[in-house]
């Protein structure tokens, strides 16, 4: 113990200690992160920009799962397994609690608060030239367009939101209400068209653009928001129709001044099925075999089915507008198999009984009582059990239906296709009174309405004669000769191979109800539904639209609760989601 | 280096006081085992309490202990010593009825008195299954001590001893091995009723290790393995007198080629009709049973003789069990879009597997064969275990896409030469309208089959001609329904 006696060696050890301890902390302690930028590092120069940008994307999809969950289980088409906790039974029966996670609006706000970020980094790089005018007007409207979508789903959602266009430091401050007052859900639309129709640019990412890019196999033109759809839709939630159908007007032609002819009669124009080769995206049959239930076109190549499964090529390209993938190899990783697969999945969602009604109450045109978008394609029954399919074509095999590879979870994110388009628009074009050309969209087509039987020169048929933006030319003809640039279009029930739906009594609120029931033939399980019966039932002013739609949706599986809950939602403010987080998450 | 070794001096203190501090294991102190009911194994438990030193005794004699010594986790229901000295002699006659006794009364993995479930089903070593019920009662036995553990498991002490149970098929060939039914079905392991039994039992002879006893006999591969522990029946055993009237009523309708295989055929028909899937109880005895085969079968609770509970179901040995021939003889349907084959297989492109819907909006499958210019084409179908009668034809045969009239056929039996065409077939029916859109069943004729059995070509044929749209074929289903003598 003789060591300790000696204090002069301990007393110049702590002095040192001392001295290292003061000095050091604010130097070589300082080291720079390898994994992550400072700020001084981002926002330098263009390349910079198309990172945030993509950044931004990488974060969006991150919400893929809760979109579809929100607006399909809240609607009629979808309801929760026997696997599915309470929180997604609150969801189906309308009685969502704030400690529910699917509730919580923060992760929206996360995204929206990147968008603040970026978009107001972008207006200093514009102000000291690190963007040109064209790279600045691009990725400030592609992502100011993004943020519009995101408020667009959080009016739908909670009704009444706080709108924040800046960055905020930190997000439960939101919740603030003398901080950010919330602003009703017409007051939301007009902020965000004002906002949306003045961004400097429309049109999708130039081909020059260096946002246009082949990145691990994909190309990244179909990764961003359309500007023009979403206007399209703001104006259209508003009522605002004329504007609506003008902006998805733009849309409809956008291959219109292609020098492709396939190119320009194909891409958005829902074209009619290809029966000698089945190489199209309709419901069809091997020809001559239309009696024959197992010569129905059934594979991930061809047919109405391979639009959610085929690669992305040019057929591909005729009918999506937005669309993100899911890669195994990158995050984040695809939400939909754990959420619908009964095959190494936790299969939480199922079609409905109501949604399988729906599909078994239409005729196909060869008189088979059901329609093949249905129990042949949406949804398959697998050990037993309604398991949704348009997610999974490329996971489960289309015979064993067994996973092909559980490791290779590849998947996408539908988010805006032709079909939805024509569909918004006819919605628009019939409450501006236009009810014959949307129920030619949403029937056979714009030549089968417009032709007449028997005459060989169309010089004067087959186009609609109105003004934009309702001018449609489906002219084909021979002597003299026409194309039309919409001669291909055979609408959306002919391209699904059904009879005509039938129009009774007030033609502006019967096709109205044939589009949306269409919608949910067609478009199930994409994520739609919700705001599609939020919105009708807004235009009409009328909650029973929506109520009775839901209250069909339990009723059919027996659920106790569907009165309750169809009395409950025939009041508005009960639509909607409580506005709450928790501060840990 | 003389400055860093006076330093090392100080380090070298701290570490030794650091060691110093750390001599007590406080990880050590916290798994250490307390409890003594841990120190010992399931085995030296069971013989140290004195509640079950005679079972205990009996593990030991059977070699158990040292099974119970090991190291998988075990449940024992442990019988108390009052209950070991009422077993009845024979239960523990010979070695191994002794290992059978001490096997069921283990199982494997722990099952504690504590459970969610109302009712477990436990599998026992001996294979025979029990059933626990809320943690107090272990098959017909009470728990008198539930609980009690040990290193590597637990023990209940139950108040009677658990018996091992024959199960039915050890039943009818012990004890009831006299009954004339019980050698018929025993009988079965030689003798194969069905082409693919004799296969089902080459293939268990030659791997009985992989395959399961229920290829072994023709009645558990038809009707079900009353062998089976896993499953629970109810097995209706007539007495001799009752049964040989009823083998006798079904004769005419199952001529072989022989009388014995007569006979054989008409005891199993009989008995495949009696064996039902779950225990049902005497107080729950339904008046009328749905056999496997959809033969209802009236029971009459009076006639009962005797009442056997079995380790896998129950046993009713009846007076008289009288199934009459309306209910006996089953109706034979056969589905259009189930073809065996056609009389030419190039025609698949003309071949329609149709859904669709009836005019009251019922959905139908069915099979339509159009435009195929074959005079004669064919459609083929078999059909199993008809009887040795006059058969009714019906067929709902539906024509809706084409606007004429067509005709087609039926031929049941017959040989297919190598020129394609068939000889010497049973009966042939004359054509018949399908006139368009109509939806109801129809009358077609009727056929007498002298044996019974099989019947594998049955042909639905168009019209001799070429023209589309006149020979044309469509069905939706064949009924052909038994007359009775």
């Amino acid at each position: 113990m003789t060591l300790f006696t000696n204090t002069k060696y301990t007393l110049k050890l702590g002095a040192l200690a001392l001295f290292l301890g003061l000095g050091s902390c604010q130097e070589y302690l300082n080291v720079e992160p390898q994994d992550q930028l400072n700020k001084d590092q981002v926002y330098r120069d263009v390349f910079d920009a198309d990172a945030a940008v993509v950044g931004i994307y990488g974060k969006f999809m991150g919400l893929a799962e809760k979109y579809v969950v929100l607006n399909e289980l809240r609607a009629d088409l979808v309801s929760p397994t026997y696997n599915a906790g309470p929180f997604y039974t609150q969801l189906s029966e309308h009685s969502v609690t704030a400690e529910n996670p699917y509730a919580s609006p923060k992760d929206f706000y996360e995204v929206i608060n990147n968008c603040n970020d970026a978009l107001k980094n972008f207006d200093l790089m514009r102000a000291d030239n690190r963007l040109d005018s064209n790279e600045y007007n691009e990725r400030y409207s592609d992502i100011g367009t993004l943020r519009s979508w995101l408020y667009l789903q959080l009016g739908i959602h909670y009704g009444q939101v706080p709108y924040i266009t800046e960055p905020v430091e930190n997000l439960n401050d939101i919740r603030n209400l003398n901080q950010y007052p919330r602003i009703q859900f017409e007051e939301l639309l007009n902020e965000l068209i004002t906002f949306t129709e003045g961004l400097p640019y429309t049109d999708t990412y130039s081909a020059n653009s260096t946002l246009l890019i082949d990145v691990d196999g994909y190309n990244t033109g179909k990764f961003f928001i359309n500007k023009e759809c979403l206007l399209g839709d703001l104006h259209l939630w508003r009522g605002n129709y004329v504007q609506a159908a003008s902006h998805y007007k733009v849309v409809l032609e956008t291959a219109s001044d292609s020098g492709s002819d396939s190119e320009r009669y194909d891409v958005y124009r829902v074209k009619y099925a290809e029966i000698a080769s089945n190489n199209d995206l309709a419901v069809g049959y091997i020809r001559y075999r239309e009696q024959d239930a197992q010569a129905l076109i059934n594979n991930n190549t061809q047919g109405w089915r391979s639009m959610f499964s085929r690669e992305p090529d040019a057929l591909w390209n005729t009918e999506w507008i937005w669309s993100l993938p899911f890669d195994s190899s990158f995050a984040p990783e695809n939400p939909f198999i754990n959420l619908f697969s009964n095959q190494n999945g936790n299969y939480l969602l199922k079609p409905s009984q109501e949604a399988m009604n729906l599909w078994e109450d239409q005729t196909q045109l060869n008189g088979f009582p059901y329609d093949a978008r249905g129990s042949k394609f949406s949804y398959s029954m697998i050990n037993g059990d309604p398991v949704i399919m348009k997610y999974l074509y490329n996971y489960l095999d289309p015979v064993s239906q067994l996973p092909v590879d559980v490791f290779q979870r590849d998947g996408r994110w539908f988010l805006y296709r032709a079909a939805k388009l024509h569909l918004r628009y006819a919605e628009a074009a019939n409450r501006d009174g236009q009810h014959r050309l949307a129920d030619a969209l949403l029937n056979y087509g714009l030549q089968n309405e417009y032709t007449v039987e028997g005459v060989e020169d169309v010089t004067d048929i087959e186009q609609t004669n109105l003004p934009f933006p309702y001018d449609f030319d489906a002219r084909q003809g021979d002597f003299p000769f026409y194309r039309g640039n919409w001669y291909r279009n055979g609408g959306l029930r002919g391209r699904a191979y059904l009879e005509r739906a039938p129009v009774y009594g007030d033609s502006l609120i019967s096709i109205e109800n044939n589009l949306i029931e269409e919608a949910a033939l067609e478009l199930a399980f994409e994520g739609n539904r919700w705001g599609d019966l939020v919105r009708v039932a807004i235009h009409r002013n009328d909650p029973a639209f929506l109520a009775d739609k839901i209250y069909a949706k339990l009723n059919a599986q027996g659920n106790a609760e569907a009165s309750a809950v169809r009395t409950k939602l025939m009041s508005q403010e009960n639509w909607y989601l409580p506005f709450v987080w928790n501060d840990e998450e | 280096m003389i400055y860093l070794n006076k330093h090392t001096r100080i380090f070298t203190a701290g570490i030794a006081l650091l060691a110093m501090l750390s001599c007590s294991d406080p990880w050590e102190e916290h798994s250490a085992t307390t409890d003594v009911n841990l120190n010992s194994t399931l085995n030296q438990r069971i013989t140290a309490t004195a509640e079950t030193s005679e079972f205990g005794a009996l593990l030991e004699e059977t070699g158990y202990d040292k099974v119970l010594a090991g190291s998988k986790t075990y449940t024992v229901w442990a019988p108390t010593n009052e209950a070991m000295a009422t077993i009845e002699a024979d239960a523990l006659a010979d070695a191994s009825a002794k290992k059978l006794f001490i096997e069921n009364h283990i199982a494997l993995t722990a099952f504690s008195s504590v459970t969610e479930v109302d009712t477990l089903t436990v599998q026992m070593l001996s294979h025979k299954y029990l059933e626990f019920k809320n943690g107090s009662v272990m098959a017909d036995a009470d728990v008198v001590t539930a609980d009690q553990y040990a290193s590597n498991g637990l023990f209940h002490i139950i108040d009677k001893a658990l018996v091992p149970k024959q199960n039915i098929w050890e039943y009818l060939n012990t004890d009831a091995s006299a009954y004339a039914m019980s050698s018929f079905l025993i009988d079965l392991n030689e003798f194969n009723l069905y082409q693919s039994d004799s296969t089902a039992k080459a293939t268990a002879a030659l791997m009985p290790e992989l395959f399961s006893d229920s290829l072994t006999n023709s009645f558990f591969t038809n009707v079900y393995n009353l062998n089976n522990e896993q499953n629970k029946y109810t097995f209706f055993l007539m007495e001799d007198e009752a049964y040989q009237s009823e083998v006798q009523k079904l004769e005419p309708y199952l001529i072989k080629s022989n009388e014995d295989s007569t006979t054989t055929y008409a005891s199993y028909f009989t008995v495949r009709d009696l064996a039902f899937h779950k225990a049902i109880a005497r107080q729950n005895l339904p008046d009328t049973l749905t056999s496997k085969f959809g033969v209802k079968v009236p029971i009459d609770t009076n006639a009962i003789v005797e009442e056997v509970q079995l380790s896998n179901g129950i046993v009713y040995v009846m007076r008289s069990l009288d199934v009459p021939l309306e209910t006996r003889l089953l109706t034979t349907l056969i589905e259009g879009e189930e073809p065996s084959g056609f009389s030419q297989g190039d025609k698949r492109g003309n071949t329609y597997y149709r859904e669709k819907e009836d005019p009251d909006g019922e959905l139908f499958y069915d099979i339509m064969v159009q435009n195929h210019e074959v005079p004669l084409f064919s459609i083929y179908y078999n059909a199993n275990n008809l009887y040795s009668t006059t058969y009714e034809v019906y067929w709902r045969a539906i024509n809706d896409i084409q606007s004429n009239t067509f005709q087609q056929r039926l031929r049941f039996g017959g040989t297919i030469q190598e020129d394609g065409t068939v000889t010497d077939p049973i009966a042939t029916l004359d054509y018949t309208d399908v006139p368009p859109n109509t939806y109801e069943e129809i009358y077609i004729g009727e056929f007498t089959l002298d044996q019974a059995g099989m019947l594998d070509l049955i042909s639905l044929i168009a019209t001799n001609t070429s023209s589309t749209g006149a020979n044309t074929l469509t069905l939706d289903y064949l009924k052909l329904v038994p007359v009775i003598k």
